[in-house]
């Protein structure tokens, strides 16, 4: 049988990397899928005066769970995916003092933002049982939010979605 | 080609080679697509799919070869979604039934694959899959859903095809 003259039009594979931005998100989007055990925990910590006082108020009015309480000066939280670390400073390990002996303390600006449903019907709800705002007046570009602090004086940015909201998709 | 290396333990198999095989699975694909966008697309697809079987048990092992071979599947089901789009045309091509001339000996491959992207997309699915991918012509009639002798005429018409346009081709060249 003569050779099929076609057979010259094999096309042997020949690797071609692609975009890279392509296949970053590509991925992305199969590692989720792939391994969920293996994605890492976001976590946060913050420094309390009181660690009881601090437990219940995240319990009671925020929806954290407390997973772990192996001592009076750490306690570790769960909402959800996030992981909320909860610290009273000191000297005792896990106090988190610097070597020259300078003390981390709760308060300042940055904060843990939680997204929720009703901003308006939740604003309401936590100032009725005596939440402590620095400002209850929903405002934001992208979001509605609200910043309230817990019993130490830490920041908290509740925030609802708005006009131009984005999120990477999942 | 080293894609057929055994599987890290505790990993997924699928993300384990994606960064070799990627290159592979879009390298094949790009130069039959005839478009990166499309080729981006049909890459996706292929390891979407890889992963959901890995995750639901029904890989033992993965390999750039085997995953080579999904995204076959998912260019193949591309061409078969086009040709039900398409379909009044193709029966239209097919209808001409040509004599399988002999072609010129020295075959011009750039002119030749130009051609076939000509084609209806059955016809330039089969012989993708027949001659570019060197696939049996059984194998063939299993990837488009067809019988072995309905392959074997579907082939011979896409020839015919695909000689017309070649030859019209080069004869616009000259």
């Amino acid at each position: 049988m003569p050779a099929d003259p076609l057979d010259a039009l094999r096309l042997p594979i020949v690797p071609v990397e692609p975009r890279p931005e392509f296949a970053e998100a590509l991925l992305r989007r199969i590692q989720p899928l792939g391994r969920p055990e293996r994605r890492a925990t976001p976590t946060i910590r913050y420094f309390v005066n009181d660690l009881d006082t601090a437990v219940d108020f995240y319990c009671r009015h925020l929806g954290f769970e407390a997973e772990l309480r192996p001592s009076p000066v750490f306690a570790m939280l769960y909402r959800g995916d996030l992981r909320l670390l909860l610290n009273v400073p000191g000297t005792h390990p896990g106090g988190h003092a610097l070597p020259d002996g300078t003390l981390p303390t709760p308060g300042g600006w940055n904060r843990i933002l939680i997204q929720v449903a009703d901003l308006d019907a939740t604003v309401e709800s936590l100032r009725r049982a005596g939440v402590r705002f620095r400002d209850d007046r929903p405002s934001g570009v992208a979001v509605r939010a609200v910043l309230l602090e817990d019993p130490s004086g830490n920041p908290i940015e509740l925030f609802e979605p708005a006009r131009g909201y984005h999120e990477r998709a999942r | 080609m080293g894609g057929d290396q055994p599987r890290p333990a505790g990993c997924d198999p699928v993300l384990a080679i994606y960064r070799e095989a990627l290159p592979q699975v879009y390298g094949y694909l790009l130069p039959r697509c005839g478009s990166a966008a499309l080729a981006e697309d049909l890459t996706s697809e292929t390891f979407l799919a890889a992963v959901e079987a890995s995750r639901q048990g029904k890989l033992t092992e993965v390999s750039t070869a085997w995953l080579v071979g999904v995204a076959r599947h998912k260019l193949v089901d591309h061409w078969r979604r086009l040709e039900r789009e398409q379909r009044s045309l193709a029966a239209a091509e097919a209808s001409s039934m040509d004599v399988d001339d002999p072609w010129p000996e020295l075959l011009d491959a750039e002119a030749a694959y130009a051609a076939l992207a000509r084609l209806p997309v059955l016809q330039r699915a089969v012989l993708t899959l027949r001659y570019l991918d060197g696939l049996p012509v059984a194998d063939v009639a299993e990837h488009v859903g067809r019988t072995l002798h309905g392959t074997e005429t579907l082939l011979a018409r896409a020839r015919a095809a695909l000689r017309r346009h070649y030859q019209e081709g080069h004869h616009r060249a000259r």
